[in-house]
């Protein structure tokens, strides 16, 4: 009746994760009721759960990213506990315990953590800097989150039923293979990665083709801000890469479920074949995560400088160049397999090309700060600690692609180092840059800045001090996931670096501090005008919160930086722009296809990993109807009478009419 | 009718435009359905017939199947050579490009590891 699911799965005899477990339910059943007895769940169904609103979905993103970013730390932070006492002792975590927990500190940070803040991020500001009203496919961009939140779901739910992978954040065969892996652990893994990845490759669809097809008039690509060309080439590379994500783990499920014999050691298959595909995504993986960040200290820099971004032409090339070299550099994960010293000389080139690009966009930024008024606010922190960061951990990459230097180094500490370098002091600072800078225009009042800045200081830190020690011991020798050790020379490093983790979680303190502070002060925060730190694109134009359409008449762009230009004309001439002509403004409906296609989904995952087919039908049948009602209904639009529209709009230009007095033109 | 609408009607599916392009229109859809039926056939029955010279079948199918996508691209993608086009031939290149890039790259990479690793299957 239920597969391979019994009593069994619950971990009753080891405490740890069943307490864990058992917090983590009862706070969620906690706030459950506190919703459900405060009387808030018609306005979270409503506003929030089936909303299509791409400023809504952003912000779910971003929310759910930030609970992943905390839940993947206390992984974390048992991972360099663990390591700090295991010297000539077995610790506390046992092998099997550890060995999940490094795993699943892997999976949840880069697919549901780091990938739902920059597509969060992404959401929220595409279509607002490019003048419009929403994506392209609104619904399908709800059905993106829900299926994420899905993934997300089935992951954590792991903790409590049944267990988690152990073959590190991504499953190498033959040791994910049934022989290896008997569990569920392997199976957990890849259906959640399954599901959540439909949802990527939907959001790569609708944002590339939002990009392509959809801009305000006169938004010529030239014209776009830089954010827009880095969401551009990554969703590109979504759309590129995930299918290759998808059609390795089906034939590794095939494998599984099936008794086929891809990557097994016996019957013909290859576990090699495995490596090639998996870095063959693993690889346009990484620049998923790091070009939207680009993008967000593109928007950042320049508006702290008080000047347009230095070289946007030499930015967009650079951009676009390694959206396709990303796709030829993919072997140097994997110098060590054998190819052979032309193959690994072609990929080690190409991977210190790849640097090139990388290296004009630090320039542009700098040479963007040069001679600006620069003001040193909380996301310009961010950036500042980026460049310098991100610059050492794109030298060490550079350092590992030589393939002679990486045949020492490959799956040591140092590697570790290197790639935490790249993603924590990039995408994770672009991440809490962003969200610092586009806050005010999501909820219309500022992030408190002196707690902001020392949070930002203290994470910073604590990045060096847990980081920096990991190179120095990974040039000692030592393999990056070791349950225990005993040599010596490692263990100084190693208390260092679990000193950095405590500066660390100082740092997330101070940062939810920061929000409840902010949320607490927000009269004395808010931002009336819709324009907090004088910005130079077009999502500072509209109010803060934007109206649901976004833009009270589509702006024409007729020239680059042309809310920039019209601000600066208006505070010359000290007038607004002539009131436009108002009109009728339909939106696309609210729709519960995305959370409901996503619930069946969730259903028909748990069922595949535990064998439970029947429930695999049902749960089938039910997504494909859900579909079939939503293709099928017929009223898919509301319209907002131009009273209303004309209504706020006179309320925003009031606002900004009175901020004109103040404003002193550059 | 309002911006947004104006704004989300160049959307792509659009089926007012493709009446009017090549290949386009209820016409196009069923000449796309008889020559990718008739492809199929094809590569059917020449193998099964033995009305070529054997060896050379592998290229006759390697031809067929690209045929076949042309028919795809051009007659049930609507993927031609107009101005308003130009999106959908990049985006095909850069696919055509990727599927270039990953699948010829594989194949080098896995046949140079397995003549360096000794691979029993290449050496039997
Ligand atoms: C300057 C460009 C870069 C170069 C030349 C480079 C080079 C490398 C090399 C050679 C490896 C493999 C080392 C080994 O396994 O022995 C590696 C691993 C890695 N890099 Fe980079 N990298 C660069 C930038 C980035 C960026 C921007 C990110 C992410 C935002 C990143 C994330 C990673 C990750 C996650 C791994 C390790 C995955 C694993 O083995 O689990 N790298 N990098
Ligand atoms: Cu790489």
């Amino acid at each position: 009746m239920l597969g391979k699911l019994t009593w069994d799965a619950i971990p009753f005899d080891q405490p740890i994760p069943l307490a864990a477990g058992a917090v983590v339910a009862l706070a969620v059943l906690a706030v459950l009721i506190y919703i459900t007895v405060k009387g808030w769940v018609p306005y979270l169904w409503r506003e929030w759960i089936t909303s299509v609103d791409h400023k809504r979905i952003g912000v779910m993103y971003v929310a759910l990213a930030i609970l992943m970013l905390m839940r993947g730390f206390i992984d974390a932070v048992m991972m360099r506990t663990q390591q700090a006492v295991a010297f000539r002792s077995n610790g506390y975590l046992p092998p099997e315990h550890f060995n999940q927990i490094f795993s699943a500190h892997g999976t949840i940070m880069i697919f549901f953590g780091a990938m739902p803040f920059m597509i969060g991020l992404m959401n929220f500001v595409v279509p607002l800097q490019l003048g419009v009203r929403d994506v392209a496919f609104p619904t399908l961009n709800s059905v993106s989150f829900w299926l994420t939140a899905s993934g997300a779901l089935l992951v954590n739910l792991s903790l409590v039923v049944g267990e988690f992978s152990r073959t590190g954040w991504l499953p190498f065969p033959p040791l994910s293979e049934m022989t290896y892996s008997p569990g569920v652990g392997v199976d957990y893994y890849c259906w959640a990665l399954q599901i959540s990845g439909v949802g990527t490759v939907l959001t790569g669809v609708n944002f590339v083709t939002t990009i392509l097809k959809i801009r305000a008039p006169g938004m010529t690509y030239m014209r776009m801000p830089i954010f827009c060309w880095t969401a551009l080439a990554a969703n590109l590379l979504i759309v590129a890469a995930f299918p290759v994500l998808t059609a390795t783990l089906a034939m590794l499920l095939l494998d599984r479920y099936l008794g086929f014999h891809f990557f097994t050691n016996t019957g013909g298959g290859n576990m090699m074949m495995f490596m090639n595909l998996i870095w063959a995504w693993g690889h346009p993986e990484v620049y998923i995560l790091i070009l939207p960040a680009f993008g967000v200290f593109s928007c950042v820099v320049p508006t702290f400088s008080g000047k347009p971004v230095f070289g946007y032409r030499s930015m967009v090339m650079a951009t676009m160049a390694i959206c396709l070299i990303a796709f030829m550099v993919w072997l140097h994960h994997f110098f060590t397999m054998g190819a052979g010293g032309d193959v690994n000389a072609i990929f080690g080139t190409m991977s210190a090309i790849i640097a090139v690009p990388t290296g004009v966009k630090i320039f542009n930024w700098l040479f963007t700060m040069y001679g600006g008024r620069v003001r040193f606010t909380v996301p310009m922190i961010w950036s500042v600690a980026f460049m310098i960061t991100f610059t050492v951990g794109g030298l060490t990459g550079v350092l590992l692609a030589v393939p002679p230097a990486d045949f020492m180094l490959h799956n040591s500490m140092f590697l570790v180092a290197h790639f935490h370098n790249v993603i924590v002091g990039g995408t994770v600072f672009g991440a809490l840059a962003g969200m610092t800078y586009w806050f005010p225009k999501a909820f219309g009042f500022r992030l408190h800045e002196g707690w902001g800045r020392w949070s930002a200081y203290f994470t910073i830190a604590g990045f060096y001090v847990v980081f920096m020690p990991l190179y120095v011991v990974g040039l000692e020798g030592m393999t990056r996931r070791l349950q225990h050790y005993d040599v010596g020379a490692w263990r100084p490093w190693m208390m260092v670096s679990v000193f950095g983790v405590l500066l660390a979680l100082v740092g997330i303190v101070l940062e939810i501090v920061t929000i409840y502070v902010s949320i607490r002060d927000r009269e004395s925060l808010r931002d009336e005008v819709g324009d907090p730190w004088d910005g130079r694109t077009l999502e500072w134009s509209t109010a803060s919160p934007p109206p649901e359409y976004n833009f009270a008449v589509l702006p024409h762009v007729d020239h680059e930086e042309y809310y920039w230009r019209i601000k600066q004309a208006a505070a010359r001439s000290e007038t607004l722009p002539e009131e436009p002509h108002y009109v009728d403004i339909e939106m696309p409906r609210n729709s519960a296809t995305g959370f409901v296609a996503a619930f069946f989904a969730t259903v028909m995952g748990f069922a595949l990993i535990w064998h439970i087919w029947w429930m695999v039908g049902v749960a089938f049948v039910g997504a494909y109807a859900t579909f079939v009602a939503f293709a099928w209904r017929d009223h898919e639009e509301h319209v907002i009478p131009a009273e209303t529209v004309a209504r706020n709009d006179h309320a925003r230009r009031a606002a900004r009419a009175k901020a004109l007095k103040a404003y002193s033109p550059r | 009718m309002s911006d947004a609408r104006q704004i989300l009607e160049t959307a792509p599916g659009d089926e007012a435009d493709v009446e009017h392009e090549f290949g386009g229109g209820v016409m196009g859809y069923t000449v796309g359905l008889g020559l990718a039926a008739l492809l199929t056939a094809t590569a059917f029955v020449l193998p099964a017939l033995n009305l070529v010279w054997p060896p050379s079948l592998p290229i006759a199918l390697g031809v067929l199947a690209i045929a076949q996508m042309g028919v795809h691209v051009v007659f049930f993608l609507h993927v031609t050579t107009g101005p308003d086009n130009v999106n959908n031939v990049l985006a095909l290149a850069f696919g055509a490009l990727i599927v270039f890039l990953i699948i010829g790259g594989s194949v080098w990479i896995m046949h140079a590891m397995n003549a360096n690793m000794m691979n029993p299957a290449m050496h039997m």
